[in-house]
């Protein structure tokens, strides 16, 4: 019974939150609710999933609330340019190669990753700002697609609902059913043996910060569709959430544990958390300082 | 000094201890024999205070005891050395001594480096006390301990598997020095798997099976046979492998040439046959260990030729040498051997996972699962569920486990580093039987040994090495452990 209850702690906090938001405002379980609170968290889903991965291996980025503000960037400049695939694809790929820096860093040069993706995180702001002049930048050509995916629905489901779930489910996949889930898993558990094994410690590491660096502008592609903005100075601390909702999640900063499902659940935890707050008209200031008490509360239970 | 009675202890529903007596005089040194699992660290984890006993007395001293505090514990005297150690790795050999010893706020680094230095030094040793745990060999981190332990007023010191890391002269060295302790009325308890041992250092010896005292016995009126038959009910003379087998129907040759040894500028060069086993002795730092890291890539592309029946092979890290079929079992198993907190069916699928996988890389859990089972069951592992983690077995079922990882492969190559450490008598025949199996379907050998009985119980030939080089190479016939001693501390 205790090892049961252990198992599926993330599950029954997240399922306790949810009666008692139900209970406390009648306009929390409400369609229209719901899918807000799934798109306004599909975009720290992403980041957290990410995050997720480098956790695994031992490691943390910190530069991908930074990804996710450059991207958006990037997209709103790029749609004055070029097609909306090509621009789609232009920022995804800078993701890609942000993460494939930071991973070259911790991987290759090793550096330790906190150190690596703090100077990351502050180039990319950096570059953020420097492409945007510090101002924020409106969609020019292709606003309808990438509001589509920040905003548009499918069946009533929110499109940036569906993407958030559908990454989760193939990530959960790789982890599970895949080598390279395997080693993600193995490298974070205790590297030395995994080398001996013959595996590529450096090729792993390196490839669960491309993948955080990935998805990062991917959530960054969702952030400019919620306002058809690119903003230079949004997403400051998402990374600090993403880590918290890992953490609610179960995993273990020191690696090799950790849950796709869970960290879902960690993000949607406090998704409803900041949503019912909103709804039951609790100051900002007053958000936080609760937040905070409940993420500690989440962990501590954790434990047990 | 200490009486413990029908000291009981459980784990949720497991009986660690189910009723033990154990008697240790002052001046006495007191051996502790059982298989893993028989309950010896359970009791000594209770007698040292880290554990409270669910019922039973303790007196010590005169006075009963009842205390679930290893603080406490050390302030009454009495100190227990683990097998895995308690330092910290980051600290220097100083700050680790005094460690949690209050000496006022502010500390006094000479004064406390000098005396550190002198504590090494009355037990026998040399250190450098300001270099770091982590920078230390082994077996000079195991002295560190016993310095520590000793740098409070010990009355009863417990040692949990001593001379597993040591080399032969440092365990002369720690038997010399629990030998003045005993002359100065300390009580040692001394846990060793190695029976030479417990013969050479103790007064007595308590037998533990499943929990219970079997006997406790006068050293000089007990012999190996009837130890080792109360621990498991089993004859010594079974516990190596048949070796009458000729070695005739191999032909095939490794030759290593220029290997890279710890010592800067010189190099090896020795030959491995087919179906041989090939024992590697030598003192603690004699570059045993490196013989076998160097050869598995562990240091980069070595300046080395290997050269398989004639054709040259080059391996420049682990996977190059896994790709060729070499596997290897280290030295620390809980460091680089498996990977504690990863299932069974994870550790052993590790290093060969394409092998159950797709070739997009998906594993097949139905076909993982069937080789898994195979190993486990050729290996004969004693495991609950495929899917605990490795940390759950007992030593010995943990390096069938590191070995099954290997079997997975087409091995043509097995290097082993010290094959039966912290593994009990039981599992050490059947490993045993494992290796000697591997060498008769051709696979070659290498194993490094500290043991010396292990080491020509296995071997069909031995090289002993001494600073990085090669000393000797003695054949099957020609073993004697003195002759291997002399080549291993160079005095021929």
């Amino acid at each position: 019974m205790r090892e049961k209850l252990l198992k599926y702690n993330t599950l029954i906090i997240f399922l306790l939150l949810l009666v008692i938001s139900s209970i406390v405002s009648p306009s929390f379980l409400t369609g229209e609710n719901i899918s807000n609170l799934l798109r306004q968290n599909a975009p720290i889903g992403l980041v957290s999933l990410g995050m997720l991965l480098v956790i695994l291996t031992a490691g943390i980025d910190l530069s991908v609330g930074s990804v996710v503000a450059f991207a958006g960037v990037a997209f709103a400049l790029l749609s004055y340019e070029v097609y909306f695939s090509a621009g789609f694809l232009l920022v995804l790929l800078s993701g890609i190669i942000i993460g494939a820096l930071s991973g070259y860093l911790v991987a290759y040069q090793r550096i330790a990753s906190f150190i690596a993706t703090l100077a990351l995180m502050t180039i990319v702001r950096g570059a953020g700002f420097l492409l945007s002049k510090g101002a924020p930048i409106t969609v020019g050509n292709h606003s309808s697609a990438i509001l589509y995916l920040g905003t548009g629905t499918i069946l009533g489901i929110p499109v940036s609902a569906i993407l958030l779930f559908a990454i989760f489910a193939i990530v959960y996949v790789i982890l599970r059913y895949h080598v390279f889930g395997r080693h993600v898993i193995a490298v974070g558990s205790n590297e030395e043996a995994v080398r001996l094994s013959g595996i590529s410690v450096e090729r792993t590491k390196f490839m669960v910060y491309v993948l955080a660096g990935f998805l990062a502008s991917l959530a960054g592609l969702l952030t400019v569709g919620r306002t058809g903005v690119g903003t230079p100075n949004i997403g400051v601390g998402l990374e600090l959430d993403a880590i918290a909702a890992v953490v609610i999640g179960g995993a273990s900063l020191a690696g090799g544990k950790g849950s796709v499902l869970n960290t879902l659940l960690g993000v949607l935890i406090l998704g409803m958390i900041g949503n019912i707050m909103n709804l039951l008209d609790i100051t900002i200031y007053m958000q936080q300082l609760i937040k905070g008490v409940i993420i500690i509360l989440a962990v501590i239970f954790q434990k047990k | 000094m200490l009486q413990a009675n029908e000291i009981k202890k459980f784990f949720g529903g497991v009986k660690a201890l189910k009723g033990v007596d154990l008697h240790v005089e002052a001046g006495e040194i007191h051996g502790l024999l059982g298989e893993n699992g028989a309950g010896k660290s359970t009791l000594m984890k209770v007698i040292s205070g880290a554990h409270a006993a669910d019922s039973g007395t303790m007196v010590f001293n005169g006075e009963t005891i009842v205390h679930n505090n290893p603080h406490i514990a050390r302030q009454r005297g009495i100190s227990i050395i683990y097998q895995e150690f308690s330092l910290v790795p980051e600290l220097s050999v100083t700050e680790n001594i005094f460690l949690g010893q209050a000496r006022g706020s502010w500390i006094n680094r000479k004064q406390l480096d000098k005396e550190a230095a002198e504590l090494i030094s009355s037990i026998g040793f040399e250190i450098n006390v300001s270099k770091k745990i982590r920078e230390l060999s082994v077996a000079n981190q195991q002295i560190v301990e016993i310095a520590k332990a000793l740098s409070q007023k010990v009355k009863l010191l417990i040692l949990d598997e001593p001379s597993a890391v040591l080399g032969t002269q440092e365990v002369k060295k720690l038997f010399t020095l629990l030998r003045k302790l005993k002359t100065e009325g300390v009580a040692v308890i001394y846990i060793s798997h190695h029976l030479e041992e417990l013969f050479e250092l103790t007064d007595r010896i308590t037998v533990l099976k499943d929990g219970s005292t079997v006997s406790t016995i006068a050293t000089k009126d007990t012999n190996k046979d009837q130890l080792v038959s109360l621990m498991v009910g089993r004859e010594l003379s079974q516990m190596y492998p048949d070796k009458t087998q000729s070695l005739g129907e191999f032909s095939g040759t490794i030759k290593i040439e220029n290997l890279a040894t710890v010592k800067k500028g010189e190099s090896l060069s020795f030959e491995l046959h087919e179906g041989e086993i090939l024992g590697i002795g030598g003192l603690v730092g004699s570059g045993r260990t490196e013989v076998l890291e160097s050869l598995f890539g562990l240091h980069g592309k070595a300046p080395s030729t290997i050269r398989i029946n004639g054709k040259p092979l080059l391996i420049g890290s682990p996977r190059d040498a896994i790709r060729k079929g070499w596997g290897m079992v280290p030295e620390d198993r809980k460091k680089f051997g498996g990977l504690l907190n990863l299932s069974l069916r994870e550790n052993i699928s590790m290093a060969n996972l394409s092998r159950s996988a797709n070739r997009w890389g998906f594993i097949d859990g139905k076909k993982e699962l069937e080789i898994v089972n195979d190993l486990m069951k050729r290996l004969q592992v004693k495991f609950g569920n495929i899917n605990d983690p490795l940390l759950s077995l007992s030593g010995g079922n943990q390096q069938k486990v590191v070995l099954a990882k290997w079997l997975n492969l087409d091995l043509k190559v097995l290097l082993i580093d010290e094959p039966t450490r912290g593994v009990d008598v039981g599992a050490r025949a059947e490993i045993y039987q494992i290796i000697q199996q591997l060498a008769n379907q051709g696979v070659y050998i290498l194993m490094v040994s500290s043991d010396m009985e292990e080491l020509m119980g296995m071997s069909d030939r031995i090289l002993v090495l001494k600073n990085g080089q090669l000393q000797g190479s003695i054949d099957r016939k020609d073993f004697n452990e003195e002759t291997i001693l002399r080549l291993a501390i160079g005095a021929n």
